[in-house]
């Protein structure tokens, strides 16, 4: 079924992950949804929610919640479980007893993680013929799986995908360091963190690692590119667009 | 009546300790944790890749344990309801209190009250001093730890000995522990033989067993000879007034039984109503400690030898300790107090995998430390801790009594720039940030700034130098923007 | 010096939070210390104690006695302290003890002696009850407390009719109304994995212990 699908790109998207927004967009787009960006839309609030510091957090929330409560019910996709998470289950703690907590619900009940979004209808992606030879490590967000209890829905995605091997990881579901301020805040255990992520990668043998947050991603890809892993490092979304290429 | 010197004389059993074979005790109450960062504290750690591993290898093989022994039974069950024994407990406390003690009196343990660390140190030296005590054995108390105990007793002249295995290592290096748990989870096989071989003055086998066996005498003499122990307790139980505890190497009951006097530390929290709260709490608390069905020793203890029994200590005291625990009552922070100390949380925590425990600063480590040292020491001294995890929700997902880690970690962040504790620098940051990203348009416009100054400084779409602003995270680590070839 | 009264003010001071009532505890909970629906306590109780490095030996009521020597012999024992928890097997097994040549004494004549107590090699003990679910044996100050850890070797003689289900079973019931000062558990012998996780038996208490399963 087709729809029309509201994609909010996040603010990591804007700065440094331009591209996962738009493979997000071709993939939509490709199974036929009507796809609208929201306009005016700056961050979830999540830096100084997760920082302690509630008020700019609120500030800068209540702005994308007037661009994301538009009077519809459309659903409203992101590339990002960690963003997801925020928007669906922190902000009805941070708008709590304030005039902006009805229109935060009627958000949280609209916002899907753009890999939940898809294993809706497994069956449409496949009828798109996604093709890739390659080995594939998942690595889960730990808002996604922790937070959302999203574990199945992007293995269903990637399954659709024809030619491409998932190979379980070590490590998958241990948090890869990135933790928003902390990487920037504890720069040599985050590294720390993610060297024993990378580690497993490598010693697994796989051809890309995968996520759907590009929370993650930032930190694994930034940090594999500086060592020179040979693993190539892919969203979701990314991966997808490439397949139906 | 003085101290008496202990007895060194090796008829008695086993073999002295040779004389200065401790080193002096660690303080962990005398560090403040603002002087240094918790990464500066990492870095110990972080430098020793060997030790990263064996902390890796040793947590992931008791969470695997962990999930085998509760694989169908209805482990979630068990929990919820551990969680409402605790929960329970602790808002009823001041009645179960009231209830433990009078229970224990009449059984005859004498119970003391201990407000604060300070005063759990003359409570128990006292103790001590009035009875001539020249030996104490301890068995691994973590509220011991958080008072500084061994270094008081120390200081009034009193031989410690610290008779769990890890500890004793700890405790002749001058060490501190660094988990729960395991105490000596940062140290290597070669430099316990390298310790146990200078103690005793030969070259021991490099084996586990043999080392174990070196330690196994010197503690045995000390056992026979020790005029008191001291242990700690993992639970009160209000209904029978008594103390339980668990170990594994016997040490703890040995401790309980052979000194005339038996002196246990314990926080006020550790209480349960009933004793049949046991049969939720016991198997959690071992399965998610060690996966262990049961631990092999599980003493509970309801006073002094009693009459026609043929051992056991002829006085017990029992020192309760608040040291900040009452303040937590009905708060925010309340749920921290429901931490029955199983490791669980340390164990899965990434951070602590990467750091070891000593990075925390103080006497707990791990998820749980980041918590209560904030809150035992308050947020001058501890506040940063609440920083040092990624929020990534481990510890919630494996808490035997479902402590939500998570909130209290960021009720924590909360309450450090609720109370102005945040540095001025990231307090700037962040309203700076809200004022820029409250509006779109500004929103856009420093969202393009930001584009074009790392588009000038990516080459081919990766950014791999040092980015003002970004300069401690891109120390390590490129941003890449476009796609890596 | 704080006492009774200002210590309980401090704790009763704050408010009181949510209380979500303390659950009934009349049935055993689901948990890993608990006897399964169908399962033998008997069979249990030896698997699991064998789990955790027990030697379980069945024996009937008129062998016990002889039993308790040949595994005394069988660990190499020469001095050996037995507890008055035997109750009626304590003179049987004085008995074959001594034909079997070892040194027999009481433990509650040896308990006070350190000397003596530390030169023990072994130690047999009765029980008041044992946990089919956790492979545990359970004593009591009546025991000794350090009974069943001071020697190197413990022999225990449980009855098929001490054994209860499991933990709940235990701590819920009657059956520690004879527990007198303490009780104990122990499950198979000391153990130490402190040093690199590395198993080690024997560390504080005994390295070895024998479970006689009288039925």
């Amino acid at each position: 079924m087709t729809r029309r699908v509201r994609l909010f790109t996040t603010c990591l998207a804007d700065v440094v992950a331009r591209r996962t927004a738009d493979d997000a967009e071709h993939v939509l787009r490709a199974l036929g949804h009507d796809v609208e960006r929201v306009h005016g839309a700056t961050c979830c609030g999540q830096p100084a929610f997760n920082s302690g510091f509630d008020e700019p957090a609120r500030a800068v929330a209540a702005a994308t919640l007037r661009a994301l409560d538009d009077g519809t019910d459309d659903p409203i996709v992101l590339p990002s479980g960690s963003c997801t998470s925020m928007l669906r289950l922190h902000w009805r703690e941070l708008f709590h007893g304030r005039p902006e907590a009805e229109g935060a619900a009627r958000v949280a009940r609209r916002v899907r993680e753009l890999s939940a979004f898809l294993a809706d209808d497994p069956a449409a992606l496949r009828a798109l013929g996604p093709r890739l030879d390659v080995r594939v490590g998942y690595h889960d967000s730990c808002h996604m799986l922790r937070e959302l209890r999203l574990r199945e829905e992007p293995r269903t995605v990637l399954a659709q995908v024809e030619g491409l091997e998932l190979v379980p990881l070590a490590s998958g579901e241990r948090c890869c360091g990135f933790g928003g301020t902390f990487s920037g805040r504890y720069p040599e255990v985050s590294t720390a963190m993610a060297d024993s992520k990378i580690a497993d990668v490598d010693a697994t043998g796989v051809d890309l690692l995968v996520s759907a947050d590009p929370g993650c991603l930032l930190q694994l890809e930034g940090r594999m590119s500086r060592t020179g892993s040979p693993v190539r490092v892919r969203h979701v979304a990314s991966l997808l667009r490439e397949a139906l290429a | 009546m003085s101290a008496t010197t202990p007895r060194e004389d090796a008829e008695v059993g086993g073999r002295p300790l040779p004389p200065g074979w401790a080193a002096p005790a660690h303080q962990p109450g005398a560090d403040s944790l603002a002087d240094t960062t918790f990464e500066e504290r990492a870095r110990e750690n972080l430098a020793r890749p060997f030790q990263r591993t064996a902390i890796a290898n040793a947590t992931d093989h008791t969470v695997f344990a962990l999930q085998r022994r509760f694989a169908g039974t209805a482990h979630d069950a068990l929990r919820d309801e551990a969680r409402r024994i605790r929960a329970h407990a602790i808002t009823n406390l001041p009645t179960y209190l009231e209830q433990w003690v009078d229970r224990a009196e009449a059984r005859g343990t004498q119970v003391h009250f201990a407000a604060d660390e300070a005063e759990a140190r003359r409570i128990v030296a006292g103790l001590c001093a009035e009875r001539g005590v020249g030996r104490v054995v301890k068995s691994k108390s973590m509220a011991s730890e958080e008072v500084s105990l061994n270094s008081a007793l120390e200081g009034a002249g009193i031989d410690v000995v610290e008779t769990d295995l890890g500890e004793f290592v700890v405790q002749a290096m001058g060490d501190r522990p660094s988990h729960v748990i395991a105490p000596i989870l940062h140290r290597t096989q070669g430099e316990v033989h390298e310790l146990f071989s200078a103690m005793a003055g030969e070259d021991l086998p490099d084996d586990p067993e043999a080392l174990t066996g070196f330690a196994r005498e010197g503690l045995r003499h000390a056992f026979l000879t020790a005029d008191a122990g001291i242990s700690g307790g993992n639970f009160l139980i209000a209904e029978t007034g008594e103390v339980a505890m668990v170990t594994n190497e016997g040490n703890g009951r040995l401790t309980t039984s052979l000194p005339r006097i038996h002196i246990a530390l314990v926080g006020i929290e550790k209480m349960l109503p009933r004793r049949t709260d046991l049969a939720v709490l016991l198997p959690l608390l071992t399965g998610h400690g060690t996966g262990q069905q049961i631990t092999t020793y599980v003493s509970v203890l309801g006073g002094p030898r009693g009459a026609g029994e043929p051992d056991g200590p002829e006085e017990m005291h029992v020192v309760l300790l608040d040291g900040g625990r009452s303040a937590l009552l009905g708060g925010e922070f309340e749920e921290a107090l429901h931490c029955i100390r199983c490791g669980a949380c340390q164990n899965v925590c990434p951070v602590y995998r990467q750091v070891g425990g000593h990075a925390y600063g103080w006497v707990y480590g791990g998820p749980i430390g980041a918590v209560l040292t904030p809150l035992f020491r308050g947020q001058a001294d501890g506040g940063e801790l609440s920083h040092a995890t990624t929020l990534c929700g481990a510890c919630d997902d494996i808490c035997p009594v479902r402590i939500p880690l998570h909130d209290l970690l960021l009720g924590l962040r909360r309450r450090r720039v609720a109370e102005d504790v945040a540095p001025l620098s990231e307090r700037l940051a962040f309203r700076a940030w809200g004022l820029a990203w409250r509006h779109p348009a500004t929103y856009r416009a420093s969202t393009a700034v930001a584009r074009a100054g790392l588009a000038v400084l990516a080459r081919d779409g990766v950014v791999s130098r040092r980015v003002p602003g970004l300069a401690r995270w891109t120390a390590t680590r490129d941003l890449v923007l476009g796609r890596r070839r | 010096m704080t006492d009774r009264a200002s210590f309980m003010a401090a704790v009763a001071s704050t408010p009181r939070g949510h209380d979500p009532g303390l659950p009934d505890r009349a049935a055993a909970p689901d948990a890993p210390t608990e006897l399964r629906a169908g399962e033998s306590p008997l069979d249990r109780f030896q698997t699991e104690a064998e789990a955790v490095s027990t030697i379980v030996e069945r024996v009937d009521a008129a062998g016990a006695a002889s039993a308790v020597a040949a595994a005394l012999e069988a660990a190499g024992a020469g001095a050996v302290a037995i507890a008055a928890d035997l109750g009626d097997l304590l003179e049987p097994v004085r008995e074959a003890c001594r034909s079997a040549g070892l040194q027999v004494d009481d433990y509650a004549d040896v308990a006070p002696e350190r000397a003596r107590a530390a030169a023990l090699d072994a130690t047999v003990t009765g029980c008041l009850a044992a946990v089919a679910a956790t492979g545990s044996i359970v004593t009591t100050g009546a025991t000794g407390r350090a009974a069943a850890l001071i020697a190197p070797t413990h022999v225990c003689v449980v009855r098929a009719d001490q054994v209860v289900d499991g933990l709940h079973a235990l701590v819920d019931g009657d059956v520690l109304a004879a527990a007198g000062s303490m009780f104990a558990l122990q499950s198979g012998p000391s153990r130490s994995a402190d040093i690199e996780k590395t198993l080690i038996l024997g560390v504080h208490g005994p390295g070895r212990v024998h479970v006689l399963l009288v039925v």
